[in-house]
């Protein structure tokens, strides 16, 4: 991690930092980049991220203020990996733009094609992307690399803080991992269902068989999709469900009623309900693993 | 998902430029464009050309809080935002 760091630093000096009076601005599209931004910059800079608390960042539709905000920012910083769908819709400073995701595309994964006809376009299929980079924690070290590198080259804050900082942040990026891959070692033959397609770099990373339905974020699930749960139960040997957001308790006891455990693992793309990105996804990934190991949970 | 509809809106001094076609190439020869302000409220609405454009008269519209175009071809929908910065920096000198 000191290497990455001190190559940064290294690659960088030659930056001129330029401090106006009022404080940098930063945009950042999920909450990970709005976390590393403010890591890395300390007080040096002003970190946005002006989704609505409640509302999905991958689909917000955001308002014009929103955008004249993030065109008037120093830096914008985008996930990449085809998360949030806005920023192929409005016009954003080529300049000001970086993609924090370009150096991972060879890691990314694939989600499941659908294929379907309509018109007379012929039978044909739509692949996408996996986007939730942040819950694979080496990817997420990365993706804070390329924002200390992208702070530095505009000169939002002084190199050495950036470094130190960036050298700091990896190594509780570094840290959690190593206690996802303690907490959720041996869990390969468990099937575990979630509640959205969310966890696909958690699950490569850790070696989880993670089957994903399609219910609303928090929403209590309607009769045909407790249903179809019950066929993926039937299906996969699942006994844990993971939630991305917390539903009404009669949710936890009708899908306990159905065998499974239930787990709620926030994906982290809002701000976090139990403390920061570390402490959120540390706290997720013990009671995920808790309930791998049969402990009582929800 | 079916294909997905592409929006896009360039503008100068005069006018708003609508153009909107699928993501497989193919040109939306058909549809609603609705512009709308900051606020949301419908300013104007318009069809969609065979070539996929429509234009905006900026004088039509009080396009000083930017504009929203929403493109609908019933089935398949999608939208652009114009700041009041894109207009200005595109209508500098």
């Amino acid at each position: 991690m000191k290497r990455i760091a001190h190559a940064i630093v290294g690659g960088l000096l030659v930056a001129t930092p330029l401090f106006a009076e009022d404080r940098p601005q930063i945009a950042a599209v999920n909450y990970p980049l709005q976390y590393f931004a403010e890591r890395l910059t300390g007080d040096s800079a002003d970190v946005l991220f002006p989704v609505p608390e409640g509302v999905d960042p991958s689909f917000w539709r955001p308002k014009i203020s929103d955008i004249s905000t993030m065109q008037a920012a120093d830096l914008i910083l985008l996930n990449g990996a085809g998360f949030a769908t806005w920023v192929d819709r409005v016009s954003l400073p080529r300049s000001k733009v970086v993609n924090t995701s370009v150096a991972l595309s060879d890691q990314f994964i694939v989600t499941e094609s659908i294929t379907h006809s309509h018109g007379d376009g012929g039978e044909h299929s739509h692949e996408g992307l996996a986007s939730y980079l942040w819950l694979d924690p080496t990817l997420a070290a990365a993706q804070a690399e390329a924002v200390a590198t992208a702070i530095v080259g505009k000169g939002l804050a002084p190199v050495d803080q950036v470094a130190a900082r960036l050298t700091e942040l990896q190594a509780d990026l570094a840290e959690l991992d190593q206690a996802a891959e303690a907490a959720l070692a041996g869990s390969e033959g468990t099937s575990i269902i979630a509640t959205h397609p969310r966890y696909q770099y958690l699950a490569r990373r850790y070696g989880l068989s993670i089957t994903s339905l399609e219910w609303e974020a928090g929403a209590m699930p309607t009769e045909t999709e407790l249903a179809e749960l019950a066929e993926e139960v039937a299906d996969t040997g699942a006994t844990i469900l993971m939630w991305e957001a917390t539903p009404p308790a009669e949710a936890f006891e009708a899908v306990e009623a159905l065998g499974l455990r239930s787990v709620v693992f926030e994906p982290l793309a809002s701000v976090a309900n139990g403390g920061s990105f570390t402490e959120a996804f540390s706290a997720a990934v013990k009671e995920l693993s808790a309930a791998l190991n049969g402990a009582p949970g929800n | 998902m079916a294909h997905k509809l592409v929006v896009f809106a360039s503008v100068d001094c005069e006018v708003v430029t609508v153009e909107a076609k699928f993501s497989n190439g193919r040109v939306a020869q058909a549809g609603e464009v609705r512009v709308l302000d900051g606020e949301n409220t419908l300013l104007t609405t318009l069809a969609l050309s065979k070539d996929g454009t429509a234009k905006v008269p900026l004088d039509s519209v009080d396009a000083t809080g930017g504009l929203v175009i929403e493109v609908d071809t019933g089935g398949h929908d999608n939208y652009w935002i114009v700041t009041p910065d894109d207009i200005a920096r595109n209508c500098g000198s």
